[in-house]
C-alpha cells in the first residue's frame, strides 16, 4: 500500500514538472534547437534562398566559399578587435563606476540611475544619436574639437576607415558598460565592508586595497559577465549594422555582418550557414573552457 | 587623525568629480538628442551648433509622428512588446517553478542545462532558418513572427529570474496551503504568485524592454509598413536621401521615453531581479 502511494506521488510530481516545463521546452525546441540543427545541416548542403533548384550535399564547399572570401580574414580580425576592446573597455569602466558607487554618500541613487540609462535604450537609438553627435558637418564633437584647436579639420569618425572601428567600439562601450557596473555593484554590496577597512587600518593604500581585497571578491561575477559579454559582443549584429553597415569599404565588417551579407544579400544560405556553424563551434569551445573554469572557481571558493 | 580627515575629504571630492564626469558621459547623448529634436531645421544644419535653442519647435515631432507614420510604428511596437512580455511571463513562471521545486528530477536538470545553452545562442546565427520557419508558418508579415522570436530568446533568463525567486519561498507555505485543501494550481495562483510580485515585475520588464529594443528580427521579418515596429522604422527613416537629423532625433526621443519612464519608476525591482537571474544563468 505504502509503496504504491509513494510511487504515485513521485509520478504526480514528474507529471507536474513536465507539464510546467512543456511550453518553455516547445519554444526552445522549435525556435532554437531545430533551427540550430538546420544551420548545421545547411552548412553541408547547397541551399539558395531564391534559386530553389540548387540542392544536394555540398561537402565542405560552403566552408571553402567562406574562407576564400577576400574579406574573410579582415572580418575575423575585426571581430576579434571589436570583441576584445569592447569587453576590455566595458570591464574597466564598469569596475571604476562600481567601486565609486559602492561608497556611502549623498546622491548615490541619482548617479546610479544616470549611469544605468544607456543600457536601457535601443541599440539603434544609441547608434543614431552618436552618429549625429559625431557628424563631420554639423556634429557637436567635431565643432568642440576644432574650436578648442585639438584638431585642425573635422574628422569623419564613421566614414573614415581609420577611425570607424574605434568609433563603433567606443559607442558599444558607452551602451554596455552599465551592465557591468550594476553587476559588480551588487556583488560588492554583498561583501562586508570591514575587510577593506581592516586593510586600510593595516596601512594598505587605496590601490593595494582595490587589487588585494576588492578585486579577488569579484572573481566569480567577473567570469560570468566577461564570458557572456564576449559571446554577446562577438555575435552582435545591430550595433555595427546601424552605424556603418560594415563599411566604409569593409573596415567594420564582423562575422555576423558577413552572415547577413551572405544570407540576405547574396541569398547563399549554404555559405551563411557554414559561417554560422564555424562561429557556433568556437562558442562551444569557449563555453567548455568557461564551464571548466567556473566549476574550478566554485571548488576553490567552497 | 588630521591627515585622515583631509584624506577623506579629498577622496570624497574625487568620488563626486569622477561620478559627475561619468554621469555626463552617460547622459549627454540624451540631452543632445532632446535639444536637437526641438530645434528647427536651420539650427540643426549649422556648423556651429549650440546648446541654446533660438526658436524651439515641435515640428520635428509632428513630421515624424504624423507625416512619417511613427504613431503606427509605436502602436505596433507596444502591441508586440506587451504580447511578448505576457507570453514570456507565463512560460517563465511555469518553467521557473519547475526548476525551483523539482530540481532533483533528471528531466528538470536536463532542461536547466538546455536553457543555459540556449541563453548562449544568439539570434543572428539562427537568422536564416528562423526566417524560413516563419515563412513556412506563413507569419512573416505579421506580429506573430516577432512575438514568437522575442519570447523565445528571453525565456532562459526570465526563467532563471523566476526560479531564483521561487527558491526563496519556503516550502512550508505550499504545504500549508495543500493541507488547507488547495490543489497545485490554486496554491500557485493564491499563495505563490501574490508573493512574487516584485519578481514578476522585473521579469516582465526585462521581456518588455528586450522586445521594445530589438532591431534585427523586426528589420528582417517585416517589410510592410503595416506591421513595422519602431526600431527598424528609425533605421529606414535615416536611409531617405539627405538625413533628416531633427526628425531622427525626435523619433529617438519617442523610442527612449517609454523604457526610461518605466525604469525610473520600477528600477529597484528591475535591478534586483536582473541580477538574481544573470548570476544563476
Amino acid at each position: 500500500m505504502k509503496t504504491i502511494k509513494k510511487l504515485t506521488r513521485e509520478q504526480r510530481m514528474k507529471r507536474t514538472a513536465l507539464f510546467m516545463l512543456a511550453p518553455a521546452i516547445v519554444f526552445l525546441a522549435l525556435l532554437i534547437a531545430f533551427p540550430l540543427g538546420k544551420v548545421v545541416h545547411d552548412a553541408f548542403s547547397h541551399v539558395h534562398l531564391i534559386n530553389k533548384s540548387m540542392s544536394g550535399f555540398a561537402g565542405v564547399e560552403n566552408f571553402k566559399t567562406i574562407v576564400s572570401d577576400e574579406h574573410f580574414g579582415q572580418a575575423v580580425k575585426n571581430t576579434i578587435s571589436w570583441t576584445v576592446f569592447s569587453v576590455l573597455g566595458e570591464y574597466v569602466l564598469g569596475m571604476i563606476t562600481a567601486v565609486l558607487l559602492n561608497q556611502k554618500f549623498k546622491g548615490r541613487a541619482i548617479f546610479r540611475t544616470c549611469i544605468f540609462i544607456p543600457w536601457l535604450v535601443p541599440i539603434i537609438v544609441a547608434g543614431m544619436t552618436w552618429d549625429w553627435i559625431l557628424n563631420p558637418e554639423f556634429g557637436i564633437i567635431n565643432y568642440a574639437l576644432t574650436s578648442l584647436n585639438i584638431i585642425d579639420a573635422p574628422i569623419n569618425f564613421l566614414g573614415d576607415s581609420r577611425y570607424a572601428m574605434a568609433t563603433v567600439i567606443f559607442v558599444n562601450i558607452w551602451r554596455s558598460f552599465p551592465y557591468y557596473t550594476i553587476s559588480f555593484l551588487s556583488a560588492l554590496q554583498s561583501v562586508p565592508g570591514e575587510l577593506s577597512e581592516a586593510a586600510a587600518i593595516d596601512g594598505a593604500g587605496i590601490f593595494k586595497r582595490f587589487f588585494c581585497v576588492t578585486l579577488p571578491q569579484l572573481r566569480s561575477v567577473s567570469l560570468v559577465i566577461v564570458f557572456i559579454h564576449i559571446i554577446w559582443t562577438a555575435v552582435n549584429f545591430d550595433f555595427i549594422w546601424v552605424m556603418t553597415e560594415g563599411g566604409p569599404n569593409y573596415a567594420t565588417e564582423t562575422l555576423p555582418i558577413m552572415i547577413y551579407r551572405y544570407s540576405m544579400k547574396k541569398f547563399d544560405v549554404g555559405a551563411a550557414s557554414a559561417l554560422s556553424t564555424m562561429m557556433f563551434t568556437i562558442m562551444v569551445i569557449l563555453f567548455t573552457v568557461y564551464y571548466h573554469k567556473r566549476s574550478k572557481l566554485s571548488d576553490e571558493m567552497a | 587623525m588630521m591627515l585622515n580627515k583631509r584624506n577623506r575629504r579629498i577622496s570624497k571630492i574625487v568620488t563626486y568629480a569622477l561620478l559627475v564626469i561619468f554621469s555626463l558621459y552617460c547622459i549627454f547623448p540624451f540631452i543632445w538628442m532632446l535639444i536637437s529634436a526641438l530645434k528647427p531645421k536651420t539650427e540643426i544644419r549649422t556648423a556651429t551648433p549650440t546648446f541654446l535653442i533660438q526658436e524651439p519647435t515641435l515640428e520635428n515631432f509632428h513630421r515624424v509622428l504624423v507625416d512619417a507614420g511613427f504613431l503606427r510604428y509605436i502602436k505596433n511596437s507596444l502591441f508586440v512588446s506587451i504580447a511578448a512580455c505576457l507570453l514570456s511571463m507565463v512560460i517563465a513562471v511555469m518553467a521557473g517553478y519547475a526548476l525551483s521545486r523539482y530540481y532533483k528530477l533528471k528531466a528538470v536538470k536536463l532542461s536547466n542545462l538546455a536553457m543555459m545553452l540556449s541563453q548562449m545562442i544568439p539570434g543572428v546565427l539562427l537568422l536564416v532558418p528562423l526566417y524560413l520557419i516563419m515563412q513556412k508558418l506563413n507569419i512573416l508579415e505579421s506580429y506573430k513572427s516577432l512575438i514568437l522570436a522575442y519570447t523565445t530568446f528571453v525565456i532562459p533568463l526570465c526563467t532563471f529570474m523566476m526560479s531564483s525567486f521561487f527558491d526563496t519561498v519556503p516550502l512550508a507555505l505550499e504545504e500549508a496551503a495543500e493541507i488547507d485543501g488547495c490543489n497545485k494550481a490554486q496554491t500557485i495562483f493564491k499563495v505563490i504568485l501574490p508573493l512574487s510580485l516584485p519578481s514578476l515585475v522585473s521579469t516582465g520588464l526585462y521581456a518588455f524592454i528586450n522586445a521594445w529594443n530589438e532591431f534585427m528580427f523586426g528589420y528582417i521579418f517585416i517589410s510592410t509598413d503595416e506591421y513595422r515596429t519602431l526600431t527598424p522604422a528609425i533605421m529606414l527613416f535615416k536611409g531617405v536621401n539627405t538625413v533628416d537629423w531633427g526628425g531622427l532625433m525626435a523619433g529617438s526621443v519617442v523610442a527612449v521615453i517609454p523604457v526610461t519612464l518605466i525604469f525610473l519608476f520600477l528600477q529597484r525591482y528591475f535591478l534586483a531581479g536582473l541580477m538574481s537571474g544573470s548570476v544563476k544563468g
